[in-house]
């Protein structure tokens, strides 16, 4: 097992140049296809990504314990250099908070009282799954994160993640002990928001930097920086009121907004079960419509075109 | 005696081919974690990158294409980005290894060092186009330029390791 000698390399170079220059173009080929369906059946792909990440969650929860403790020792390290000022200011923010905790009750209690006298329809009672965070891939590429829970504590699809400070992201795929939260920041990331005391609706859509935009913003909106940015709950995927941000930058090439939760220091989510009617519909129609496609294709490749959106069109109530 | 010598014998070659792949995997997953410190998540270096090109250069028989893409394949599943674009972006990097192998076998540490510079930026310019592709939006290049930067302060710490490694296993 020594390493091959300059001679050694040119006797066996023509045919293994042309073996590996074949391998290559196959396996880069193969590359390919897989991006070709990754975007059009994106159910294979999804099965074999959660797959793959249920069996390396186990490992990463137990490493990552280690390193959690390791950067809070570190952290409190930190605070330690600094531990009287950071006392006085949280003395003050504390009488603030009290001011503030004072005007919320008189408010909720304004709120119930309005609420019972116009007979509004209450909210959808919310269940709180909390889960570490086990792995964040980083790049430039994806802002996601893997958390230690899955479909056996209740994690679904589309469910909402927030920290203590506001929104985080939302569930885009759901293992069997793990789930990956896909983070607002992500450039797939849309969701329905609230804008300002006008309450201006928009969409704030993620582009792998740390600060997403506000776009289809309405013509009349006044937005100016300092504005809070909360989930509207159009769409029925999270709940309304869930705090995102504050509005940062309002500029020519358009609004970005801060978002409370701090990346760096992100280790427990708490997912939110928000038990709304619409999107749970549209996951029966996802699942029988997917059901009936992977039935459809052990018979007859041709049928299972046909039969998925017959099936869809069935779930629907 | 001689028979059970054999069989560690063949056990010790065994584990000593599969090693370089299973490393370049175990750095997939190193990757992966959260390292919790401020703005360096974006920024992580691309250590797969980093084994591929080792073990290309040094162990090209060990790294044969075929585990290359494996690597990348499950690299790409685990950080949830497009399926692809990462596994086209090692094979482009392996390929260039192996185009120029000659180069490299008379290669000292320094050249090896500044021609991973021009295979690193390659690799990562052929994923940063495809996942734009794919996704038909412009990625901010900005943080792949960090990203690529931090790799290549990486290679020499990881090099260095690989090349311990591999001295203590020829004893």
């Amino acid at each position: 097992m020594n390493k091959p000698t300059g001679s050694e390399i040119r006797v066996a170079s023509p045919l293994k140049a042309w073996a590996s220059r074949f391998a290559l173009l196959l396996l880069v080929g193969a590359a390919f296809g897989l991006m070709l369906i990754g975007r059009t059946n994106t159910f294979i792909v999804e099965d074999t990504r959660t797959a793959v990440t249920d069996m390396v969650t186990p490992i990463l929860d137990a490493v990552s314990q280690p390193v959690d403790t390791f950067s809070g020792v570190i952290e409190q390290a930190e605070s330690f250099t600094r531990l009287s000022a950071e006392n006085q200011a949280l003395r003050e923010q504390n009488a603030r908070l009290l001011q503030w905790q004072a005007v919320a009750r008189r408010l909720e209690a304004e709120n119930a009282a309005l609420r019972d006298l116009s007979k509004m329809v209450p909210d959808p009672a919310m269940n709180y799954i909390t889960a570490r965070v086990v792995g964040d891939p980083g790049g430039a590429f994806v802002r996601t994160v893997l958390i230690n829970a899955g479909d056996r504590n209740g994690v679904e699809k589309g469910q909402a993640a927030i920290t203590g400070d506001g929104l985080a992201g939302r569930v885009a795929e759901v293992g069997q002990r793990s789930a990956r939260v896909l983070l607002l920041t992500d450039i797939n990331s849309r969701v329905p928001v609230i804008v300002g005391p006008a309450r201006d609706r928009a969409v704030l859509a993620g582009d792998n930097s740390n600060m997403p935009e506000l776009l289809y913003l309405g013509p009349t909106a006044k937005v100016q920086p300092g504005d809070y940015v909360t989930t509207s709950g159009h769409g029925g995927v999270f709940p309304p009121g869930l705090p995102i941000g504050v509005v940062s930058a309002v500029s020519e090439k358009g609004i970005r907004v801060d978002p409370f939760v701090d990346w760096a220091h992100m280790e427990v989510l708490r997912i939110v079960d928000y038990e709304m009617t619409g999107i749970l519909d549209f996951e029966a129609q996802v699942g029988a419509a997917r059901a009936a496609a992977t039935a459809a294709a052990e018979t007859t490749p041709a049928a299972a075109v046909e039969v998925a959106p017959a099936a869809a069109a069935e779930a629907r109530p | 005696m001689r028979q059970e010598e054999g069989l560690w014998h063949r056990l010790d070659l065994v584990a000593r081919s599969i090693s370089p792949f299973f490393v370049t995997l175990l750095l997939v997953l190193v990757s992966l974690l959260p390292l919790r410190i401020a703005d360096l998540s974006p920024i992580v270096p691309a250590l797969a990158l980093i084994g591929v090109f080792f073990w290309s250069v040094h162990r090209p028989d060990l790294m044969p294409i075929w585990a290359v893409f494996l690597i990348g394949f499950v690299q790409d599943l685990l950080t949830g980005a497009v399926l692809g674009p990462g596994i086209v972006g090692l094979l482009v990097a392996h390929a260039l290894v192996v185009w120029q192998l000659r180069f490299f076998l008379a290669a000292s540490f320094a050249v090896i060092w500044v021609a991973f510079m021009l295979v690193a930026a390659a690799s990562l310019s052929v994923t940063w186009l495809l996942t734009c592709i794919a996704l038909m939006a412009y990625v901010e290049p900005a943080p792949l330029f960090f990203q690529y930067l931090v790799t290549l302060a990486f290679y020499p710490c990881l090099a260095w390791a690989f090349l311990r490694g591999q001295r203590l296993f020829h004893r």
